[in-house]
């Protein structure tokens, strides 16, 4: 069923048609049989009417000079001599005579006729009326089709106003459709249909149920994050700390605190990821964006994570556009540009370059990091925006902790902001170039 | 230095204490609020370091009551929840400084340490870092024991990055400052002062960031 209306439309049509053919069938055939009652009594009052204004009872010269050639009549005698007849009724006696008047369909002059017979027991005579039966039924058929026409003309007419009357009973669901097609994929607000119909209510209700199911789902995916983020922090704060206090104290071997404070940074780190990558799917219902200056951002982030850096002597650098206005998220916006500035100082040695480039063009906006590490080959560039993924896996460059969410996170961020993000070999600097490109919304 | 610490994770807190007593502060750890809240009105600390996560009160509340009671008594937030909002609030509603757990001891002691000697220029005491002295009282600034003369712009933008030492001071942050300080301020009104100021001290002393900010490293 491609659409309900035109489906509706053809069925009511069938049904419309066929019960009006019945009908007009019925109607045609019981009209007829009235018409012919009807002529049957006209020739009946005919023949009685002839037998009250003639009284002949011998034949006569001359003939009737009625001019119908459709009705005729005779009148015999007793004895069967023809008294008088109209110049178109035949000269034979056709009917018979069995004393009692009745009705007869006989042939002469090649039409089929209906007679009448009528014995008028006055002057004992035989009085006979004929009509043509074909002019009969044209008759007939004019009075009944006249009364047929205007049914079937008003099919096409109640097809027009049944299609504009489906349509009308339709609206509501129309609206509903259009309310549907409009939302946006994080909207999850109720469904308002006014006036709706009883055959709809249930569906919005149920509509409105899974709205309603899906954004408290969603609410509390957050809030289980929030309290995760809360339960898992402060433990893993007070473990640092601990440690912290640990290796101060001279009745420990620093050497061998070194693996637990490693394990607790990696755990701190790994649930900073996933807690992050969680907050950031895509799928992750509703984001708030503001206007945001990338550049401030990027600065602000450096100087927050400048100990790092500075720990490892490495060399950074901003250029590019100040004032970069971007539609984004603030905080998924902090969390990505965060994640490439570690992972750049993560993965680039001591005494090493980090270069940040931050660029406009009408129709976007770019901003690229690009360090003298290693860089990634080929070869795995697809793979590292895998979640858990780490080049050369758990084998990788000891020191450095990590858990392989770092560029998987990025990527969702991207995405949720219809950006794109490429990784390629840095020209200027040997190692890895990470190029992300936003839509530049500002017109 | 005295610090009242409010937390209500009992291994945290312990912890933390401890670290921070072996730094040489004076610590007073609460778990309530409400208990912070009656502290600070008996006898104003040197600094509050306050989690925004109690079971009494919300911390955010603690931290309005307590600005009822001193504007500028230095309040360092911390929290597990780390979202760009209670980021905002924290500081729209006065605190000086924010740090999200899981916190680096090192980090944490960098920012008291800032505000150890913002409170030393404003309590008329010198702050030395390297050959370098201020004074705030006397806008006077000593670099091996010879006075160097300075514009009063050039002595704040100085006296911003020593009193944040070893953070990085983006040029929009200084900015801010000088502004906030009344003074007119132009599109390389930074950069001027720099230069200037590198000419008057030690090699090396105020270090650039291109394109991000300047920092004075601590030795």
């Amino acid at each position: 069923m491609r659409s309900i209306r035109t489906y509706l439309l053809f069925s009511l049509l069938a049904i419309i048609t066929l019960v009006t053919f019945f009908s007009v069938l019925q109607g045609y055939r019981a009209s007829i049989e009235k018409a012919e009652q009807l002529f049957d009594n006209r020739l009946q009052n005919l023949a009685e009417i002839i037998a009250i204004s003639n009284h002949d009872i011998r034949p006569r010269a001359e003939e009737s000079t009625a001019h119908s050639s459709a009705v005729f009549f005779q009148i015999w005698s007793q004895n069967k001599i023809l008294l008088l007849r109209s110049h178109n009724a035949p000269t034979s006696f056709l009917t018979t005579t069995d004393g009692i008047a009745n009705f007869k369909d006989v042939n002469f002059a090649g039409y089929r006729w209906r007679t009448y017979t009528l014995h008028d027991t006055q002057l004992n005579r035989w009085v006979v009326t004929g009509e043509r039966i074909d002019i009969r039924y044209t008759l007939a058929e004019n009075i009944v089709t006249a009364s047929i026409i205007p049914i079937v003309l008003a099919i096409p007419i109640a097809a027009i106003i049944i299609w504009w009357a489906i349509g009308l009973g339709l609206r509501p669901l129309k609206n509903l459709v259009l309310q549907l097609s409009n939302k946006k994929a994080d909207d999850l607000t109720p469904v308002v249909l006014p006036h709706s119909p009883q055959e709809l209510t249930q569906l919005v209700t149920t509509i409105n149920d899974l709205l309603r199911r899906l954004n408290s789902a969603f609410a509390r995916e957050q809030r289980f994050s929030s309290d995760a983020a809360h339960e898992l922090r402060t433990p893993i704060s007070a473990l640092k700390i601990q440690i912290h206090n640990l290796q101060r104290s001279e009745s420990f071997d620093d050497n061998e605190l070194k693996p637990l404070a490693a394990g607790i940074e990696r755990m701190a780190y790994v649930i900073e990821q996933i807690l992050s990558l969680n907050r950031h799917s895509p799928d992750q219902g509703n984001i708030d964006k503001i206007k945001i200056d990338l550049y401030t951002v990027i600065q602000q982030n450096i100087a927050d994570q400048y100990q790092q850096i500075a720990n490892k002597n490495q060399k950074i650098s901003l250029t590019g556009e100040p004032k970069c206005l971007l539609a984004a998220n603030k905080f998924a916006l902090e969390t990505l540009v965060q994640n490439l500035i570690s992972n750049a100082s993560k993965y680039t040695p001591k005494n090493g370059e980090i270069e940040i480039t931050v660029t406009r063009d009408i129709k976007s906006i770019e901003m690229s990091v690009e360090d003298s590490g290693a860089g990634i080959s080929e070869a795995e560039i697809d793979r590292v925006f895998e979640r858990f993924y780490r080049i050369d896996g758990d084998q990788h460059d000891s020191g450095i902790i990590g858990c392989g969410l770092g560029l998987a996170i990025v990527k969702h961020i991207v995405e949720l902001h219809n950006g794109q993000i490429e990784l390629t070999r840095s020209a200027q600097l040997g190692g890895l170039k990470v190029i992300v490109n936003f839509p530049n919304d500002e017109k | 230095m005295q610090i009242l610490f409010v937390e209500d994770d009992i291994a945290l807190a312990e912890a933390l204490t401890e670290s921070l007593q072996h730094e040489g502060f004076v610590v007073n750890h609460l778990a309530k609020g409400a208990l912070a809240i009656n502290a600070v009105k008996t006898e104003l600390p040197d600094i509050v370091i306050l989690d925004l996560g109690l079971p009494d009160i919300d911390g955010t509340d603690v931290l309005k009551a307590i600005r009822k009671v001193s504007s500028d008594l230095p309040v360092l937030i911390l929290t597990a929840r780390a979202t760009i909002d209670d980021k905002v609030i924290g500081l729209d509603l006065g605190a000086d400084d924010y740090l999200a757990k899981p916190f680096e001891v090192d980090e944490l002691l960098a920012r008291l340490r800032v505000f150890e000697r913002r409170a030393s220029t404003s309590k008329h005491a010198g702050l030395t870092i390297g050959e370098v002295t201020i004074d705030s009282v006397s806008h006077q600034v000593n670099v091996n024991d010879s006075i160097i003369d300075m514009s009063r712009r050039e002595f704040m933008v100085l006296k911003a990055l020593m009193e944040n030492a070893g953070r990085v001071q983006t040029r929009d942050s200084l900015e801010s400052k000088l502004y906030s300080w009344g003074e007119e301020v132009s599109s390389n009104t930074i950069e001027v002062h720099i230069h200037h100021l590198r000419k008057k001290l030690p090699n090396g002393f105020i270090q650039t960031l291109r394109g991000i900010g300047y920092i004075i490293k601590l030795t």
